[in-house]
């Protein structure tokens, strides 16, 4: 018998608003509007103030602006957009393998399993809430349930701010009361057609048998049907073209000896190796992120001499850019992390050989390759590297 | 202290010294530009960032009352760039240096001068001197093709090396490498080499204004030091090994192409419009019939571009290359023709400018 699945919805609350509110604290609990404000500019993003307006996005700026006069526009840019949202995916990366990007503030993670390593999927949606309102200061929804239908359902429920789970106990009450309009794929066109059978809510579709649905709406009958029932198999699909591969490491108690940090990004690096080879990928850079007692944090980036999924390439960048760091101040050490991007395929086009070519780096190749045999069949970890020296023992 | 001084001129030489003055370090007496003035030297100004330190006299200075102080270099370049006199006085007292104009007076609280750390000077015999013009020329002909880090190799600086009078400036980033050529003058026949760290030689080209003027050159302990009329620039050597040079440079390129620098760069930018990240090569196909460069990106588009050869001896060739690389390359030749030298499709190509440039880059497979 297959596992029941528990899949997590992610949604930022107003993503482009938030980060305006971000960057310009003065526009909190004002009317804002991000988007073009030319003839023809649309709204992208309305804050829930200038949403209480009618403001929606897709709306024209002009029709906003008629129903809501003092929203404020602001344009936001894409850089940070892009910041941002990288930086909510960085945290999604470290609750799940298995995260499907639907765009830059919305995504699917597949957590089925997690529940023996992680927690109860309540408890742990709420620390993904707390994590990625820590790491970017904006706030999320999240939806919690057997699949990405009712997932996605549920972190719109209670938005903004919400944190929704479905479980087969409460799928009924939950789906019976909604509007039809809340089915994905059920648009304006749709819910005519059904209203002209007297069907209003996801409950009175439930009544309809699956050859009337078939016969209103062809295959996607079958699928309505389906839904109705918050049936939804579909699996959750890993971009392959994920931007960066990362670990970090909270410590229940800050590491106060550089040796003993260092040792956990090494076992860091060796993951992120093990997992770029894994995808048959290769990265051009490494950021290291250091967090202080004092929650402030610091990254720090370099580029590889060139796109790289060997351990030891990988280690002797992040090593240097933390012996940087801690040779200019070690301050005791609350979060440590690797990431490893943007990333490259392995054998890309146009790849540029080195000038001056490194005899160890096709015994370094072999080693890889051998340790990974040994994790596929014996485990992970199973040999890994010996931590840095420790002189005092 | 009291100077007179020209304004224009403390607001070049306040900007040269600031190049090497950190703005943010955990020192403030760092963040601080060392002002000296006496009757023999005029106004001596002072930065150090502990790696790279420089030394400037500022021409167009008239000392009142000879002294040191230690101001904030940013705030101090700020005031006298924004002043609108011709001339400003500048007085300390106690660590206090007062900046007065026609209409302004300004306080800025300085530091106690002598806590500043002693920067370097250059004493004894220089192990050669050159014209400020042909330095210039080969710092700037190899600089752009440092590394910003090192890897196995110290190759985040520039290589400066000297056989008798033969002068070697070279720099790589591990996928091309710049090599210049020229003379120097000495009487020493011993080869002597030094990493030299890029930051150092920014500032250095800066600091050349007379393309005739004597640069002395000396290297001693883990430093080299750059003597003009005006500056003593210092820095530490990079540690580490530089790659072997000499074993990268191809000496079997059996095809050979002159083309019009001005034409090749046109060409060059023209078809790297057409590359992204994923594909950021650019196809040369040489024939005796002339060259043609193409790129493709995917969803973008494709470019074809034309370019008529000098000369071309050897076989027809495919190679691609970085185009980013190729123009670093082209924009500090100072010829209009340059020399291209390639054996095959997957072997380093070669970009030569007479005998004093020399460039080397990998090409890219092309799929």
């Amino acid at each position: 018998m297959e596992q029941p699945r528990t899949i997590f919805h992610l949604d930022m609350d107003a993503f482009f608003a938030s980060i305006a509110v971000l960057d310009d604290p003065s526009l909190a609990g004002k009317a804002v509007l991000i988007g073009g404000t030319g003839p023809r500019g649309v709204v992208s993003t309305a804050s829930y103030e200038a949403r209480q307006y009618g403001c929606r996005s897709a709306m024209p700026m002009a029709q906003a602006l008629r129903q809501c006069p003092h929203a404020l526009c602001v344009d936001v840019p894409g850089a940070r957009i892009r910041e941002l949202s990288q930086a909510v995916f960085a945290v999604l990366d470290t609750f799940s393998p298995l995260v499907q990007p639907l765009s830059v503030d919305e995504a699917f993670l597949d957590m089925t399993g997690t529940q023996r390593l992680m927690g109860e999927p309540r408890v742990v949606a709420q620390r993904l809430k707390d994590a990625v309102r820590d790491t970017t200061g904006l706030v999320a929804s999240v939806g919690v349930a057997p699949n990405k239908f009712l997932a996605k359902l549920a972190s719109d429920l209670e938005k903004p701010d919400g944190l929704t789970v479905i479980t087969p106990d409460n799928l009924d009450a939950t789906l019976t009361p909604l509007p039809v309009g809340k089915i994905w794929g059920v648009g304006p066109k749709a819910q005519a057609v059904l209203s002209r059978h007297g069907i209003q809510t996801i409950g009175e579709l439930k009544a309809m048998g699956q050859a009337q649905l078939t016969e209103h709406f062809g295959d996607r009958g079958t699928q309505l049907f389906a839904l109705a029932r918050g049936i939804d198999d579909r699996p959750v699909v890993p971009d392959r073209t994920a931007k960066s591969i990362g670990h970090e490491q909270t410590f229940g108690e800050n590491l106060t000896r550089a040796q003993d940090v260092r040792a956990v990004l090494l076992e860091q690096t060796e993951r992120v190796g093990e997992r770029l080879r894994r995808q048959g990928r290769t990265a051009r850079g490494i950021t290291v992120k250091i967090r202080f007692g004092d929650f402030q944090t610091v990254t720090r980036s370099c580029t590889l001499d060139r796109p790289s999924h060997t351990t030891d390439e990988l280690w002797a960048a992040a090593r240097g850019l933390f012996d940087r760091w801690a040779a200019s101040g070690f301050r005791s050490v609350r979060l440590i992390g690797i990431s490893a991007g943007p990333l490259a395929s392995e054998g890309d086009g146009h790849a540029q050989a080195p000038l001056f070519p490194d005899p160890q780096h096709e015994r370094r190749r072999a080693l890889d390759a051998a340790v990974d045999r040994i994790a596929q069949r014996f485990g992970p970890r199973t040999v890994h590297r010996a931590g840095p020296a420790d002189p005092s023992g | 202290m009291k100077v007179i001084c020209d304004r224009g001129a403390l607001v070049s030489s306040l900007g040269l010294v600031g190049g090497v003055i950190a703005s943010r370090t955990p020192k403030p007496v760092l963040t601080c530009v060392k002002l000296t003035a006496s009757a023999e030297e005029g106004l001596v100004l002072e930065g150090t960032d502990t790696e790279v330190s420089v030394r400037l006299t500022t021409p167009r200075v008239e000392v009142a009352q000879g002294g040191d102080a230690l101001i904030p270099a940013d705030k101090l370049q700020q005031i006298v760039r924004e002043s609108v006199d011709a001339t400003l006085t500048l007085s300390t007292e106690q660590d206090v240096a007062r900046i007065v104009g026609k209409d302004s007076k300004f306080k800025v609280f300085g530091h106690p001068p002598t806590d500043f750390p002693a920067v370097t000077t250059f004493t004894g015999e220089a192990d050669f001197t050159i014209a400020a013009g042909e330095l210039h020329r080969m710092v700037a002909q190899t600089l752009f093709a440092t590394a910003r880090e090192n890897s196995r190799y110290a190759i985040n600086g520039v290589l400066i090396e000297r056989t008798g009078n033969k002068l070697v400036v070279v720099a790589t980033d591990g996928h091309r490498l710049a090599l210049a050529r020229g003379l120097c003058n000495t009487d020493s026949k011993e080869t002597r080499s030094a990493i030299v760290p890029t930051k150092a030689l920014n500032l250095l080209l800066k600091l050349f204004d007379d393309a005739e003027e004597t640069v002395h050159v000396r290297v001693e302990d883990n430093q080299i030091l750059f003597k003009t009329d005006q500056a003593v620039l210092g820095a530490n050597l990079v540690e580490g090994n530089f790659p072997p040079y000499g074993d990268v440079i191809p000496k079997d390129g059996d095809k050979k192409a002159t083309v019009a620098t001005d034409a090749l760069v046109s060409a060059t930018r023209r078809a790297g419009l057409l590359t992204n990240e994923e594909s950021k090569g650019v196809r040369m196909a040489f024939t005796a019939d002339g060259l043609t460069l193409s790129s493709r990106a995917p969803e973008m588009g494709e470019a074809e571009i034309a370019v008529d050869l000098v000369s071309y001896e050897g076989d027809a060739v495919d190679i691609g290359f970085n185009p980013a690389y190729v123009l670093d390359a082209l924009k500090v030749v100072d010829q209009s023709e340059v020399e291209l030298e390639l054996k095959g499709s997957n072997k380093p190509g070669v970009i030569r400018s007479g005998p004093s440039f020399l460039y080397v880059v990998m090409p890219v497979s092309l799929q």
